[in-house]
């Protein structure tokens, strides 16, 4: 072990090739989880962040939140169905958001609701807004009003929160009545009444099992459909496919560079016969050898984890806004724990060769 | 090339192992730009095979046509600018389609004046609608549920539409699209939001007069007319959000690919000439001319690469195929195939000169010096 | 392992090393019996293709020998299995190799305490055998120095002290002067035989150069796989 590590460290041009190798797929496979990261938040991210276990559409908008309504007498008969604690409202528009003093407006999502959740105080002032920090590089500042739309509804943003963007457009958060007349103002096809939403918020009493609750709702409460926020999550559309082609390029790239460790340390395996004869002969087990070259492998795959890391970090921030990348801690450890044992299977490939080298060939001379 | 392919019989596993890791890096590239083009095209079709060749969206839509809403005011004021031969409300929205078997499925649908600008141009069966409740649907759907002379009935309101033509290319944001009358379009908007306060169309479509340039007429639509943007019609398709995403990502992620590809290509037959030099030395001495080994060089990376080649397009095909059970459609576009095998061949070809300057830099005198073997001193 | 009565260092009973069989089958060693005593240093002299490679591995416990019996010290390696003879090489036998064979990114005393780092055993007392070592090969300036910054003979010396380190019962030397001028080639058998008397360890020495031979106590020929009486 000592023999392999010593020579990764004097020797470390030999192994560099492979380590470029690597590096560039380390990079690529942060890039595409990047973007699959992105583009899964950017639809599912303000699902993720209720607190509220269960959400609930009207029964044919297949889970889009966009196509859904909710009258205020279903509101009032969620609201009533034994089991549950509270029932909130929400409702969201795509809307250009113009600032002071810019010619290019931001594109925002305005989401109107009632309680609080994981990301967002409760509901400011009608007129008020809380806003995605991210909009800040659009232009937008504290206390500074912007107007959405057409119609030029003016909101006073009185706060920031984070990571409240919808379909990549900015997160700006205000009471319902604000949110209406924004709606309504700017997308009269889409309008609606007073006390309509696009979706409720349920959270159940302590003691309620979810599951149950959701029946109770379908049962009792007529054109609406409860899921869970995983079965919205699951059922927002578009997602599964973009998972599904995502994770199997990622799948193949994890293998390519499977195949990368094999054949590299095969071919490196090839050139040392001689030395690992002449091991092999003064005592060395297989296994002391086979080890080594593990060793070895790992050490290269966390030495491309590092350098490519550092090498996504640097391209998200040169890359240009409208492509959707988000580099997260979670990727990172995928990403890492992938390579290593990929790189774990890719050096196994040697093991044979390793073991059928013949310690009588060291006797004998060149 | 006997001597090539003999030195290959010989390093079988080696040998394997390098044509395998290409084909699979050759599939990623071929894979990837497959789903590109297919991605686009699903997003951007209803769009672009539409007869409208300028449209006008409100100027604040940022060239969304999801955001877009033209004051009728305003449709009224574009047909009076100069090159505007026709002129009409577009509208575009999605909804929810039953289709036959109770399968409920997201569907675009775009509204225009029949016989004005906005009917699909690329019609592969059937004919255009002619009255309401008719639609012409996207051919590549017509296997869910929206074949010609079917029916699929939008929710709420239960309000039926029937199928009369299939147009190919002409899927909007990446879902079925059904082409209707404005009328029908206006009745399914009303019907699915009892609260709506009115329909408000998404985009004027125009048709310019014979011998006028779009995108002039283009131009004057966005200066005479208040609140406005018009924009021809290639530049509207190109400036869909998302197409840009799109693109750029692929871009980013397709340029990697192929600089890991040609990288990797180059390293491996360094490494593999590295480790022949003793007896590519022994060659030399006995009198084969550098040209040989070059050549012997060359044509093994032409067989890598060919062979790599016949793994990864039938493994793309396979893999689009298995994309297209999930819903999503993808077809391989051969030019696009073959650009790419030519341009991975050539590149591979230049990325081994690394390994060729090895093989040149053979001294055939090193032969007769007893060479450190196997790694030792 | 197997240990019987200490008799020799190294005692071949009737050894017979064929390959192949039926009528291709050739016979590297034909029954061949040598008893090597506790400290004595034998030269096995012999032409290109006699044997005296397949001899040397089988005693060092590289080959197992096709009929016969071999062993060194107490122990019967005759039937040792692969991972057996690993052990039985790490711990019992030291090898010189024609050319050296040295690590080459490993120092000079690195390389000696190549054997122990393999067994996994280390610490002070190993670490100052190994400097101990090479100050009596006249290397103790070398310590620091690789391979490639050593010279032939420096080399060689080098590789006798790695045999020695594990401190074997029987030291077996493949051809040590062959890459070597004359001067050279004789202050190493010099070395060789000090070393090898001065511990007590037994030595079989493989060489073709006729002029090597007088540092040995015995010559034993080989020829065609047989020992010439």
């Amino acid at each position: 072990m000592k023999l392999a590590w010593r020579e990764l460290v004097r020797r470390p041009s030999r192994f560099l090739t492979a380590g470029a190798a690597l590096t560039l797929l380390v990079l690529l496979l942060l890039v595409l989880g990047g973007i699959l990261d992105a583009l899964v938040n950017s639809a599912t991210g303000v699902l993720r962040a209720q607190t509220a276990p269960l959400i609930v559409y009207s029964a044919d908008s297949k889970g889009s939140i966009d196509r859904s309504r909710i009258s205020s007498e279903q509101h009032a008969g969620i609201a009533n169905v034994p089991g549950v604690r509270e029932a909130t409202g929400l409702g969201v528009v795509l809307l250009a958001g113009h600032i002071e003093g810019r010619t290019e407006p931001a594109d925002v999502a305005v989401f109107g609701y009632e309680a609080p959740n994981a990301t967002v105080p409760a509901p400011p002032a009608p007129g008020q807004a809380y806003a995605d920090a991210s909009l800040q590089a659009a232009g937008l500042e504290l206390g500074q009003t912007m107007v959405l739309g057409r119609a030029r509804t003016p909101v006073e943003v009185v706060g920031w929160v984070s990571g409240t963007n919808y379909n990549l457009q900015g997160g700006v958060w205000v009471e319902p009545a604000t949110w209406r007349e924004a709606l309504n103002a700017n997308i009269p096809d889409a309008a609606v009444s007073p006390g309509t939403f696009q979706a409720i918020l349920v959270t159940p009493q302590d003691g309620s099992p979810v599951a149950d609750v959701a029946a109770a709702i379908d049962d009792r409460v007529p054109g609406v459909t409860a899921l869970t926020i995983d079965e919205a999550i699951a059922g927002v559309p578009g997602v599964s496919d973009q998972e599904s082609v995502f994770t199997s390029i990622i799948g193949t790239t994890f293998a390519v560079s499977g195949i990368v460790v094999a054949l590299f340390f095969a071919l490196l395996t090839i050139e040392r016969v001689g030395l690992l004869g002449v091991l092999k002969a003064i005592g060395a087990s297989s296994r002391t050898l086979a080890a080594g070259l593990t060793v070895q492998a790992v050490l290269i795959a966390a030495g491309a984890l590092a350098t490519g890391s550092l090498f996504a970090l640097g391209l998200a921030q040169v890359i240009p806004d409208t492509v959707p990348l988000e580099l997260s801690t979670s990727r990172f450890v995928f990403t890492a724990v992938g390579l290593v044992v990929t790189a774990l299977i890719g050096s196994a490939i040697s093991f044979r060769r390793i073991i059928r080298i013949d310690p009588a060939s060291a006797v004998g001379g060149a | 090339m006997r001597f090539a392919l003999g030195e290959i019989r010989r390093a079988k596993l080696r040998f394997i192992l390098l044509v395998g890791a290409v084909a699979l890096l050759v599939f990623l590239i071929l894979f990837q730009q497959t789903l590109a083009g297919s991605l686009l095209g699903q997003f951007t079709g209803g769009l672009e095979h539409q007869s409208a060749s300028v449209l006008v969206y409100s100027a604040d839509a940022r060239r969304s046509v999801d955001g877009s809403r033209v004051l009728p005011q305003n449709v009224a004021a574009v047909a009076g600018v100069e090159g505007v031969a026709a002129s009409g409300p577009i509208g575009e929205a999605s909804f929810s389609a039953k289709v036959a078997g109770g399968t409920i499925l997201d569907t675009t649908i775009f509204g225009y004046e029949l016989g004005g600008p906005g009917a699909p141009t690329t019609l592969s069966e059937g004919r255009l609608p002619e009255r309401d409740g008719e639609a012409v649907a996207s051919a590549q759907d017509a296997d869910k549920g929206y074949g010609f002379g079917q029916q699929v009935t939008i929710v709420p309101g239960a309000t039926p539409i029937s199928i009369v033509g299939l147009a190919d290319d002409a899927a909007f944001n990446v879902q079925p699209t059904l082409f209707v009358s404005y009328a029908t379009y206006e009745g399914l908007v009303m019907s699915t939001n009892p609260e709506a306060k009115g329909v408000v169309p998404n985009l004027v479509g125009v048709e310019t007069s014979a011998g006028a340039d779009p995108s002039t007429v283009a131009a004057a639509i966005t200066a005479q007319v208040d609140g406005v943007e018009a924009l021809d019609r290639n530049t509207a398709v190109a400036s869909l959000p998302g197409v840009s995403s799109i693109q750029q990502s692929f871009g980013i992620i397709l340029a990697l690919a192929f600089v890991v590809v040609i990288l990797l290509i180059g390293f491996f037959f360094l490494i593999v000439t590295v480790q022949k030099t003793a007896s590519l030395t022994l060659l030399r001495a006995v009198g084969a001319s550098g040209g040989f080994l070059l050549g012997g060089l060359i044509a093994q990376v032409l067989i890598v690469i060919g062979l790599a080649l016949l793994v990864a397009i039938p493994l793309t095909l396979l893999a689009v195929n298995g994309i297209g059970s999930g819903g999503f459609v993808a077809t391989v576009e051969p030019s696009t195939l073959v650009t790419t095998s030519i341009s991975i061949i050539l590149l591979g070809v230049v990325a081994s000169i690394g390994a060729m300057r090895r093989v040149a830099k053979i001294d055939p005198a090193a032969a007769t010096m007893r060479l450190a073997g196997g790694g030792l001193a | 392992m197997t240990e019987g009565p200490h008799v020799s260092a190294l005692d071949m009973q009737d050894v017979r090393k064929t390959y192949g069989n039926g009528e291709t089958q050739v016979a590297a060693l034909d029954h061949v019996t040598l008893k090597v005593g506790d400290d004595e240093m034998v030269a096995l002299v012999g032409p290109s293709g006699s044997g005296k490679t397949t001899l040397l591995s089988i005693a060092g416990g590289l080959l197992s020998p096709t009929e016969g019996d071999v062993i060194v010290g107490p122990h019967h390696i005759t039937d040792y299995n692969r991972r057996e003879l690993t052990r039985f090489r790490r711990d019992m036998v030291g090898f010189v190799f024609q050319g050296a064979n040295l690590v080459p990114f490993l120092t000079a005393k690195e390389n000696l305490l190549l054997v122990a780092d393999v067994a996994g055993k280390r610490g002070k007392g190993i670490d100052r055998r190994a400097e101990r070592l090479l100050e009596e090969l006249g290397l103790a300036d070398r310590v620091k120095n690789t391979p490639p910054q050593l010279s032939g003979g420096e080399r060689q010396r080098v590789a006798i002290g790695r045999a020695l380190m594990n401190e074997p019962e029987l030291v077996l030397f493949d051809e040590p002067t062959s890459a070597l001028d004359s001067r050279l080639g004789e202050q190493v058998m010099e070395l060789i035989r000090t070393e090898v008397k001065g511990r007590g360890t037994a030595a079989v020495v493989v060489t073709h150069d006729q002029r090597m031979t007088h540092y040995a106590d015995r010559v034993v020929e080989i020829s065609d796989g047989r020992l010439v009486a």
